[in-house]
């Protein structure tokens, strides 16, 4: 199917004028909601994603537990009032699944649940508006929250998607481009460059996967700072914020020293 | 009475200034960041697949990994050491605990010989049967009666104060509340606060002058309830089953009543504003209250609570 | 339905005690007709016909909590003829629980729940008294179904109020296009065919079959760029007043905690018409015991008093969002 709008125009713009590679406006909020233990919402242009982390808490059946590491469960929602057509999907739909699916095998590897035997880690992801980039606004803000819980991660997970119009690769597509064009996936870890996940609906020929794969892991470096930034900004609030208090006399606790200990001096790294 | 307000803008600090573009071409896929995570007090910030040190020269702590023969953060947290030993603290987490640590939890079920105890952390924590003070004298041994009546005890929903005993292999926990300062809790109610925000001090049984007892539970949990007599607490061979596992409040007077609403409040505000409790912050922080002469529940005015969270930090500079 | 907060005894007989006091005092210090700060912003689903979020009792800075519910409308054509539509349009509701809400229960359980919430929701919202006038477009033709759909995002107590305060909320906001029939000259041949003959019906309603349509009518939008205007009788949508009963004592706005302790509840549903007095929509006793019918009688009177109360404030602050939103949208045009 091909859509009135042209795609990439003479001049080089995109339909919403932005250039080949340019990322719409993100902005993060991860200030904590309801009992959650971590929050993140996401607005990645016009797609809207809000996700809420509980744990590592006792899992909620035994059956599910296992003894030597921490189960991860994913649950999306979508939100019937997200897209201009309204839709009602149900939990067992097999698209909301197959989000869940893809989220859940993501972040296994990277949360070290082997810290948290027959423990449950539970991500509730929200969709509140789409445009493009479901599933990476999903992966993006699931590592935020995550990241907000203090569960410990081996590393960032960024997505990004990326498309290719004849020959041209497009960087961060909206529904409109997504609809129209080849696209895919790409989940990369930041501090190895390595690549999570990769997902892909249509046909690409190869020589433009290898270029969409590698524009893509460019474009995650971009977006591992700003979501650094953002994580590092709350944590720096919080910690300030704690040091209001008096300094009090600290009885140390048994193993461990995660007592008050001041840094001596610079570290060498 | 009913008031509507907005929704508070998000806030600046996690908000993020709008457009980065992304560099149409190779050569600015760079972009220069100065990494300036130390904060005005000299802490130092990192974030998960950082790398921290060599792991030959330093030992990987909570929050780290090693890969490669280098310690790797794995939280976003302050970075600490202690001699060879790096580790990163999260700050918002749930409850880690230690041996000695005293929690307050509530009992989530009862099993065979055994509660299960909800106490914030990774898994549920774990009472046994013979980790309690059984009625009949402190040194009573337990009895196969013991076991068909434990609900008697403790039955699910009970809020129970105990203190960390040990670990199982699989890392939950084994609580003890053989003494008489621990066990089921009474005539008051429970507020919950993030863990870090309660310090390890030297007594985690706080008495208020306002007629108000504290619990602080390491886990966050926080036990708010009229002032125990100390003559109630002592006497060992007067060890008295009924008092000890009784779900009945005792008398409690309109004004005793009133200033465990306002150290709730208190704890509310504190908490919401990330400052850490301890007994002089609750002290000062009741005093000032009582000063301002305000209403209970203005506490939880937004105004209201900022001007005490900054009376309180005025007071600390 | 099952409570969904454990407490202990003790707990419970400390919340009851102090509510029979003299004065009665609640866990937080409020007096048994104070409601929790609410926050409320319309608006919130740019996709959405209209929108509300809600928050009942969030703390400030880091404090979260609340129970928080997210309201949106929207618009679908329907042919009345041949689809599911209704001559004059139709109000479907429908409420989710979002499982971040309720992380301990299963998911049956959370299907159980808001199939209860989405059917108190339904059966207020879409009684005919209250049915707006401009969800028609074509006589017998074509007409609008609005979807309601809610979200609970977390409670932390006093579900209902809440959800119809959102609904409320959302449905004000909500803006229907506007239409203007189009007529078409088509072959008028054979008139349209006797209702009763169904099977023949459906069958020649296939799309193909352009035969058939008789006399063509449809519409279209003659602005696409207008908003639309509002909803008619949206004064009327009604709002939820739970009493929370223990003894002798009723109060307001429960928490989890209260609701924990004080189970019986009284939830009724009122519009305030602007010209004539308040209707009860729907009541409900909620949870386990019993009332005396004198008793019955006062806390309805008393309901109706606390939600024209709660009808006024709301009002007043969806007029506030309303001229906010408008401000902003023209500041923003100016800056072009």
């Amino acid at each position: 199917m091909s859509s009135r709008v042209e795609i990439l125009n003479d001049g080089g713009y995109r339909s919403d004028g932005r250039r080949q590679y340019e990322l719409r406006d993100i902005s993060i909020d991860l200030s904590p909601r309801g009992t959650a233990d971590g929050s993140a919402l996401i607005t990645h242009g016009l797609t809207e994603v809000m996700v809420d982390v509980f744990g590592p808490k006792e899992a909620k059946s035994r059956g599910q537990s296992v003894h030597d590491r921490a189960t991860v469960s994913v649950e999306v929602g979508i939100m019937p009032f997200s897209t201009g057509e309204r839709r009602k999907r149900n939990r067992g739909d097999k698209r909301v699944l197959e989000l869940a699916a893809s989220i859940r095998q993501t972040f296994e590897p990277i949360i070290q649940t082997s810290l948290y035997p027959r423990s449950e880690i539970s991500i509730f992801v929200h969709i509140l508006q789409q445009d493009g980039g479901l599933l990476p606004a999903s992966i993006n803000a699931t590592t935020l929250a995550l990241l907000t819980a203090g569960i410990p991660l081996t590393d960032y997970v960024t997505a990004m998607t990326c498309g290719v119009h004849s020959t041209t690769s497009l960087l961060d597509l909206t529904i409109l481009e997504e609809n129209d064009l080849p696209h895919l996936t790409v989940a990369s870890l930041p501090r190895t460059g390595k690549v999570t996940l990769v997902t892909m609906e249509t046909r690409l020929h190869a020589e433009r996967v290898t270029e969409c794969l590698k524009i893509a892991g460019e474009a995650g470096k971009i977006l591992h700072k700003e979501m650094k930034k953002a994580v590092e900004a709350r944590t720096q609030k919080l910690a300030q914020a704690m040091e209001m208090a008096p300094k009090v006399a600290v009885v140390g606790g048994g193993s461990g020293g995660v007592g008050d200990v001041e840094m001596e001096d610079e570290m060498d790294t | 009475m009913i008031t509507f307000a907005s929704f508070p803008a998000a806030p600046a600090h996690d908000g993020y200034d709008g457009a980065r573009r992304y560099p149409d071409g190779e050569d600015g896929m760079e972009v220069d960041f100065d990494d300036d995570d130390m904060g005005a007090s000299g802490r130092k910030l990192t974030s998960p697949g950082e790398v921290l040190t060599s792991s030959q020269a330093f030992m990987r702590g909570h929050g780290t990994f090693v890969d490669n023969e280098e310690v790797i953060a794995s939280v976003t947290g302050v970075i600490e050491r202690v001699n060879k030993l790096i580790s990163v603290r999260a700050i918002r987490t749930r409850y880690n605990a230690e041996v000695g640590d005293l929690v307050v939890g509530r009992i989530t079920e009862v099993q065979p010989r055994r509660w299960k105890v909800d106490a914030n952390s990774r898994q549920d924590a774990v009472l046994m049967l013979s980790s309690v003070n059984l009625p009949g004298g402190v040194q009573r041994r337990k009895v196969e009666s013991d076991e068909l009546q434990m609900r008697t005890f403790f039955e699910e929903g009970d809020l129970l104060v105990a203190e960390v005993q040990a670990f199982f292999a699989d890392g939950a926990l084994s609580l003890h509340t053989r003494s008489l300062k621990y066990g089921k809790l009474r005539n008051g109610q429970l507020v919950t606060v993030p863990p870090v925000l309660i310090r390890r001090l030297k007594s985690h049984f706080v008495s208020l002058p306002c007629g108000v007892d504290l619990i602080l539970g390491l886990n966050g949990y926080i036990w708010v309830s009229k002032l125990t007599k100390a003559s109630e607490q002592e006497g060992e061979e007067g060890f008295d089953a009924e008092a000890v596992y009784s779900n009945k409040n005792d008398d409690i007077d309109d004004a005793t009543r009133a200033a465990v609403s306002r150290v709730s409040n208190i704890i509310r505000v504190l908490a919401a504003h990330f400052v850490p409790l301890t007994d002089t912050v609750l002290l000062d922080a009741y005093e000032w209250v009582i000063e301002q002469e305000s209403d209970i529940k203005d506490l939880l005015q937004p105004e209201i609570g900022e001007a005490l969270v900054t009376a309180i930090s005025a007071q600390r500079q | 339905m099952a409570n969904l907060t454990s407490i202990s005894k003790s707990e419970k007989s400390y919340i009851q005690t102090a509510l029979e006091a003299v004065p009665p005092l609640r866990e937080d210090g409020r007096a048994l007709y104070d409601f929790r700060a609410v926050l409320l912003a319309t608006g919130v689903a740019p996709l959405a016909n209209g929108s509300a979020r809600i928050n009942i009792g969030k703390n400030p800075e880091e404090g979260a909590g609340g129970t928080e519910i997210l309201a949106a409308t929207k618009l679908e054509v329907e042919t009345v003829d041949s689809g599911d539509g209704v001559d004059g349009g139709r109000i479907v509701c429908t409420v989710t629980c979002s499982p971040a809400a309720y992380p301990l229960l299963s998911m049956n359980a959370l299907d159980e729940l808001q199939y209860d919430y989405t059917t108190t929701l339904h059966q207020v919202l879409s009684h005919p008294s209250l049915h707006p006038r401009n969800l028609g477009i074509l006589p017998r033709k074509k007409s609008w179904l609005l979807n309601l759909d809610l979200v609970v995002l977390s409670d932390a107590g006093n579900v209902y109020d809440a959800m119809f305060m959102a609904a409320r909320a959302a449905l004000w906001d909500t803006k229907v296009p506007i239409t203007r029939a189009v007529q078409y000259t088509a072959k008028k041949s054979s008139s349209s065919k006797p209702v009763d003959e169904k099977m023949d019906t459906d069958e020649s309603s296939s799309g193909f079959d352009t035969r058939q349509i008789p006399s063509a009518q449809d519409f279209d939008l003659p602005d696409y760029w207008d908003e639309g205007e509002v909803l008619g009788g949206r004064e009327l949508w009604p709002l939820a007043v739970t009493l929370n009963i223990h003894s002798s004592v009723h109060f307001l706005d429960a928490t989890s905690k209260e609701e924990a302790a004080a189970p019986l509840k009284m939830m009724a549903a009122f519009a305030f018409p602007s010209t004539s007095s308040p209707t009860i929509q729907a009541v409900r006793l909620l949870g386990p015991g019993e009332l005396q019918h004198a008793r019955l009688q006062t806390l309805l009177s008393e309901a109706e008093r606390f939600g024209q109360e709660m009808y006024d404030a709301l009002e007043i602050k969806l007029r506030d969002e309303d001229f906010r939103r408008n401000h902003k949208a023209r500041n923003r045009f100016a800056q072009r």
